[in-house]
């Protein structure tokens, strides 16, 4: 029969079909926990974590917690709380009801089992749709996983395809393929002969997996490396960001060279204007093999550090943390710090970017800056001041910023002012002269 | 004269009807011949032209043939027989050439004995000499294939062929010796693995049009493949196939890093491949040519790289050994590939940002591999394709 509150129809069944409690869904399941009640409240309790990303009706929630009420008990004023915390509430002293602000008349606390019924039920059906799903997938990422074992050509390309869907969407497919030998199975499919088209969906697969130390081991193999780079260079954007993030992966672990064609992809990615997330996998991938001794010479030999100089100015706040960091890993090597110099828009780029964004911007632009001007003194010096450096350097070392940063800047105007004739440099840092 | 006059002018007018007619005529016959030229102009954009460069030996015409057996009609009959001659021709070229280079070792080595054919064996080597000197070798007879095992199997020319990479024995000796007894008979049609082997000296240039077929038997892309003679004397005619190339296959047979030119036995095969390579790279008209670095002869490699070390060749001379067996294979590959990237990238501009290049492990006998291979290729190519049209 059909209850009424405020206009609105309360029957259970048609409640939550008809969505009124704002889930979808219809079917509703009753479940029987009125003569369980300990045990309901438990599996409550479970489902509400599990379930806690997902959107609660407002009727369930306690006005006091704004959590979904257990073991809800309605007032006098005919407002209803979770036990618990009215009780706290009226241990405090209080003796109103906390929404309405009106004085209790009556202290009894009346067990709500409509709502108690309508929550439990509500979050059973939630729960056994959230867990058939997640059965689903991993029912289906089961198969896939099994099918790829058998099929060729366009179908495995399809299957594969299929499958990197269920992995970049639920964890529960992501699981599933990494308990199942998926790992090692997609990595097999990496090797010399690859197509294009399998390669990149299988990377794409790896790179949401949990990769323990033999698969990475595995993965670094030379072919596979090579097929990884090959790849990267012919992909799609979210391919090549793939490869990148996955090479991100092996490399960390490993003392792995990278190999020429290897930087000139990341480069490639990292010069892309249009797509600031590949510039900053791009980046990322740079930052962690620059600890390599080899890298540096590599870079330089392929005109890396031009292209990067030059697109100092392109990059946002975390790209240029990255990229700056890269050039002053490269700076403190010979030939970096030459290479560095060579570049025209180096100084004035730098200079620009001194106080602007974070601190480690700062800091690395200024230990660059320190290598170039320590190579060239007066030559760099000279466009260094002509740059408007000595009044960022004063600036450093009269702001509240980490003492290293002064440190640095200290030295850096040290050298300036040893190589640049005195009047230009006051003139150039605005000083008086009682101040010189 | 004046019936002459009204004959000519008679003459003249029917002329001129006919006249009119021939035009209308030769006027069809033109548009036709126009639409034609236009159809095949537009045709031939559409065929992609690919071009096997690299030095002499290096694997070349072997990749032709594969890809003849692979996506064209193979060979028939009579084209297989047309190698007959070829094959015995390798065979007598092959041990002249070890007679002679015994000859020569035994009098330039100190342990000069080593080198020595024995006694039985030395008239007949001398009359095999002779026949190999010859414009036009007899047909191989079984009493020749005797005489010919009998100086193969002497440890004089066993030694000598183990210093085979001082001569310039082919490297289809070893296949032609073993299957000799195969070669000499009557009614011999050399199978399609003898014809992989067989050893010319390509001359001017040869092309093959074909289309690779898919796995859905939907016909991809056109290519017409060029193959040249590699020989330093040959190279001056590659400049006029340079025009319009989709991609560049360079062969360099990377087991060569002990061997001398044919041309020049002054020079190291390996550093004349890489001078070939960087003149090739900086050609004009190769600016978007995507390049395929077939680095050939692995098979070969995989044996000598462990009773050779790699740092005979000059270009390899930093080359240190990490391991043994396949593992020390595989490192001293990637090496090789390496050294072959950093020359690629040091003969790279800005112009050349976009270029696609890739290297690629082959064996031009294994017709396996060269199909895999070409598969990659070609989706490379028609990714190439999708790329420049702006549609990935």
């Amino acid at each position: 029969m059909p209850m009424y509150t405020g206009g609105q129809v309360l029957d259970l069944e048609t409640a939550v079909k008809d969505g009124i409690l704002g889930g979808g869904g219809g079917g509703g399941v009753i479940c029987d926990d009125v003569t369980t009640p300990n045990l309901g409240k438990l599996d409550l309790k479970k489902m509400i974590e599990q379930l806690d990303s997902i959107e609660v009706p407002s009727v369930f929630i306690c006005p006091i917690s704004l959590e979904p009420m257990q073991d809800p008990v309605t007032l006098c004023t005919g407002q209803t709380y979770e036990r618990s915390n009215i009780l706290k509430w009226l241990s405090l002293g209080h003796f109103t009801c906390p929404t309405t602000m009106q004085e209790l008349w009556d202290d009894s606390l009346t067990p709500n089992s409509t709502l108690n019924h309508l929550i439990h039920t509500w979050f059973s059906q939630k729960y056994l749709a959230m867990k058939k799903r997640s059965q689903d997938v991993q029912g289906r990422s089961l198969e896939l996983l099994e099918v790829l074992k058998t099929v060729k050509g366009q179908t495995r390309v399809n299957t594969l395809k299929e499958l990197r869907k269920m992995v970049t969407t639920h964890e529960s497919a992501r699981k599933t393929v990494a308990e199942n030998g998926g790992v090692s199975f997609v990595s097999s499919l990496l090797g010399p002969f690859t197509s294009h088209s399998v390669g990149s969906e299988a990377i794409a697969i790896l790179v949401n997996l949990q990769l323990n130390s033999d698969s990475i081991t595995n993965l670094l193999q030379p072919t596979k490396i090579s097929l990884m780079v090959d790849v990267l260079n012919e992909g799609s954007l979210e391919t090549k960001i793939d490869c990148v993030k996955l090479m991100g992966i092996l490399f960390a672990a490993s003392d792995i060279v990278p190999s020429l064609s290897l930087l000139v992809g990341v480069l490639r990615l990292v010069k892309d204007k249009r797509h600031p997330h590949g510039i900053l996998a791009g980046l990322r991938l740079l930052k962690i093999i620059s600890t390599q001794e080899s890298l540096g010479n590599s870079i330089i030999s392929i005109g890396g550090v031009p292209q990067l100089v030059e697109m100092l100015p392109h990059f946002n706040s975390e790209s240029l943390e990255l990229c700056l960091y890269v050039l002053k890993v490269l700076s403190s090597i010979p030939h970096g710090a030459l290479a560095l110099k060579n570049c025209s828009n180096l100084i004035p780029n730098l200079v620009k970017l001194l106080m602007k964004t974070s601190e480690n911007c700062t800091k690395f632009a200024l230990s660059i800056l320190l290598e170039v001007c320590k190579l060239s003194p007066e030559e760099s010096a000279a466009t260094a001041v002509n740059a408007g450096l000595a009044a960022k350097l004063l600036l450093v070392i009269q702001s509240g910023c980490n003492p290293e940063l002064k440190q640095l800047s200290s030295e850096l105007l040290k050298l300036c002012s040893q190589n640049c004739r005195a009047s230009i440099f006051i003139s150039k840092c605005k000083l008086t002269r009682t101040l010189q | 004269m004046l019936d002459t006059a009204v004959h000519n002018m008679g003459l003249l007018c029917s002329r001129h009807k006919r006249g009119n007619q021939a035009t209308t005529e030769e006027n069809d016959r033109a548009a036709e011949i126009e639409r034609r030229i236009e159809q095949e102009t537009k045709a031939e954009k559409h065929i992609q032209k690919l071009l096997l460069l690299g030095a002499g030996e290096s694997g070349k015409s072997t990749i032709f043939k594969q890809i003849k057996l692979l996506f064209q009609t193979g060979f028939d009959e009579r084209e297989l027989q047309s190698y007959t001659s070829v094959i015995h021709a390798n065979v007598y070229q092959t041990i002249k050439t070890l007679h002679d280079g015994a000859k020569e070792l035994a009098l330039s080595e100190a342990d000069s004995s080593k080198y020595e054919l024995s006694a039985d064996n030395k008239e007949i080597g001398e009359k095999l000499s002779e026949i190999g000197g010859r414009l036009d070798y007899p047909r191989l007879t079984e009493e020749l294939v005797q005489d010919i095992l009998k100086i193969w199997r002497d440890p004089a020319i066993q030694e000598t062929y183990a210093r085979g990479n001082e001569l310039q024995v082919p490297d289809c000796a070893d296949y032609f010796m073993e299957n000799l007894q195969r070669l000499s008979e009557a009614n011999y049609i050399p199978t399609k693995e003898d014809v992989l082997h067989a050893r010319v000296r390509t001359t001017g240039v040869v092309e093959i049009q074909f289309s690779p077929v898919g796995e859905n038997k939907k016909s991809g892309e056109v290519y017409r493949l060029y193959d040249v003679g590699g020989q330093r004397n040959e190279r001056r005619k590659w400049i006029h196939l340079f025009d319009g190339v989709s991609a560049v296959i360079f062969c360099a047979a990377i087991s060569e890093y002990d061997q001398t030119l044919f041309e020049d036995e002054n020079k190291n095969r390996i550093l004349e491949t890489k001078e070939l390579f960087e003149w090739v790279l900086k050609q004009k008209c190769f600016e978007k040519t995507s390049f395929m670095l077939f680095l050939n002869k692995f098979d070969i490699f995989e044996k000598k790289v462990s009773k050779v070390p790699l740092n005979v060749c000059e270009w390899f001379k930093d080359y240190q050994p990490v391991s043994t067996g396949k593992q020390e294979v595989e490192h001293a590959y990637e090496f090789v590939k390496k050294k072959f990237e950093e020359l690629y990238y040091q003969n790279v501009t800005c112009d050349h940002q976009d270029r696609v290049f890739k290297i690629y492990r082959t064996t031009a006998l294994d017709q396996k591999l060269v199909k895999k291979t070409f598969k990659l290729v070609d989706e490379t190519l028609r990714r190439r394709n999708l790329f420049e049209a702006g549609l990935l």
